[in-house]
């Protein structure tokens, strides 16, 4: 079973009254999910808004979101497969023994209660953040939770949906799957898109040294990857733009400021359940957008002639304007 | 008698994101993204103080942190995310692209 099964934030605000935040800690990260989206509002069919729905963290340590959650569920660290393999087995009535529960750090007690509510919703929703999906396991355990999802809906209506962080990633991912049919780690190395996680994907490629330049937009690779893909990007030719001087800035060879996305330059951000939001820059800004570099540079690009022998050319995509 | 290990996970908090907007080079950024929180008991038993720097070890690097006190589990520690913790993390994404960024097990040493 593949694909995710899920909703809008529109959805989850009108009709979920089981919402389950997995490794993730919205009270600090999101802080405007349980007011605007999930628990706080009243809507037509949870007119009586939070007493309608009931909220369940899990997590590995008591965050801040604890505090605004029903039921708290430590789960040991690195356990989370686990915990959910069980969860799929237990929504089919299948065996499951005391010692395999007590690998998680719950209870026996603890699961069968938070089944009982998964079936007994009229519309759950699973948000997962980084604690699933960066710890060991990573798009395993992303995977079986959305496996969950899908499989909980035998019983009743149930969703799942990531816990995107910062501006926009959402916006590259579905821009890359729109234009490409993948979401990331895609090459163009032979004139059209081939896709493979830990091959082609960035990090992957700075660690090997496979690119001899980088060129990022709008992204501080600098300040957050792995310390080998930061020493590549030193000795590459690197070109950053950003509105600010970063720490991937200074390990450039060149950084052109721009104009900061929904401030001072228009454009398209995606929502985390992929709802385009058109920006509208209330500010006017002295430098040029994003958008006006890369076309610049691709009109320079395209007024030097190509640099393969005639006769060898790839087979090159159609530009999309 | 071995050394105790610890589980790190460099983490996310509201005032990390709010200071990412104020500046990288702020000093209550670097502050931040130089502590590291862990339980009262561990720090006890390593013989580490309040405020007081400890070398964190993976086995792809080093940094050294202010270590404090904090409401997390034993055996674990907790860092926002910021250039120290890239020092700590390795290359290898296990071919899913995604570098592991919580989880790993490391050495602490008092300094």
């Amino acid at each position: 079973m593949g694909g995710k099964v899920t909703c809008t934030l529109g959805e989850v605000k009108q009709r979920a009254d089981f919402i389950v935040y997995w490794g993730g800690n919205p009270a600090e990260c999101h802080p405007r999910h349980f007011t605007k989206y999930t628990i706080m509002q009243k809507s037509k069919f949870l007119p009586r808004g939070r007493k309608d729905r009931t909220m369940v963290l899990v997590d590995i340590r008591e965050t801040k979101s604890a505090k605004a959650a029903d039921i708290f569920l430590q789960v040991k660290p690195g356990k989370d497969f686990e915990l959910i393999t069980i969860l799929r087995a237990m929504i089919k009535d299948q065996h499951v023994t005391d010692e395999q529960i007590a690998v998680t750090g719950l209870s026996r007690e603890v699961l069968d209660d938070l089944v009982g509510r998964m079936k007994g919703a009229k519309f759950g929703c699973m948000f997962f953040g980084m604690g699933l999906s960066m710890t060991r396991g990573k798009h395993m355990n992303s995977a079986a939770l959305l496996t969950l999802a899908a499989e909980m809906n035998a019983f009743t209506k149930f969703v799942a949906m990531p816990m995107r962080g910062h501006g926009n990633v959402t916006g590259a991912d579905v821009i890359m799957r729109w234009q490409t049919g993948f979401p990331f780690g895609i090459t163009f190395n032979r004139g059209y898109p081939r896709y493979n996680p830990g091959e082609f994907s960035t990090v992957d490629v700075l660690v090997r040294g496979d690119c001899d330049a980088a060129f990022i937009i709008g992204a501080d690779p600098g300040a957050t990857m792995p310390q080998p893909a930061i020493e590549h990007l030193k000795r590459i030719p690197t070109i950053v733009l950003d509105p600010h001087v970063t720490h991937t800035s200074r390990l450039s060879r060149v950084h052109i400021t721009t104009a900061p996305q929904g401030i001072a330059a228009p454009g398209t951000a995606y929502r985390m359940d992929e709802i385009p939001l058109p920006l509208k820059p209330p500010l006017k800004s002295p430098y040029p957008t994003d958008e006006q570099v890369v076309r610049r540079i691709n009109e320079a690009i395209a007024a030097k002639p190509f640099w393969m022998p005639e006769g060898s050319q790839p087979q090159m995509l159609t530009a999309q304007v | 008698m071995t050394k105790k290990r610890f589980i790190l996970n460099a983490s996310r908090s509201s005032k990390q994101g709010t200071l990412i907007n104020v500046g990288k080079d702020s000093e209550e950024y670097l502050e931040l993204t130089n502590t590291m929180t862990m339980s009262a008991g561990d720090m006890a038993e390593i013989g580490l103080a309040e405020g007081q720097t400890a070398l964190v070890r993976t086995e792809f690097g080093e940094a050294p942190f202010k270590c404090q006190a904090g409401k997390v589990p034993e055996g674990m520690i907790f860092i926002p995310y910021g250039p120290p913790t890239c020092l700590l993390m390795g290359g290898d994404t296990d071919g899913t692209g995604m570098p592991t960024s919580k989880g790993w097990e490391v050495d602490v040493t008092p300094l």
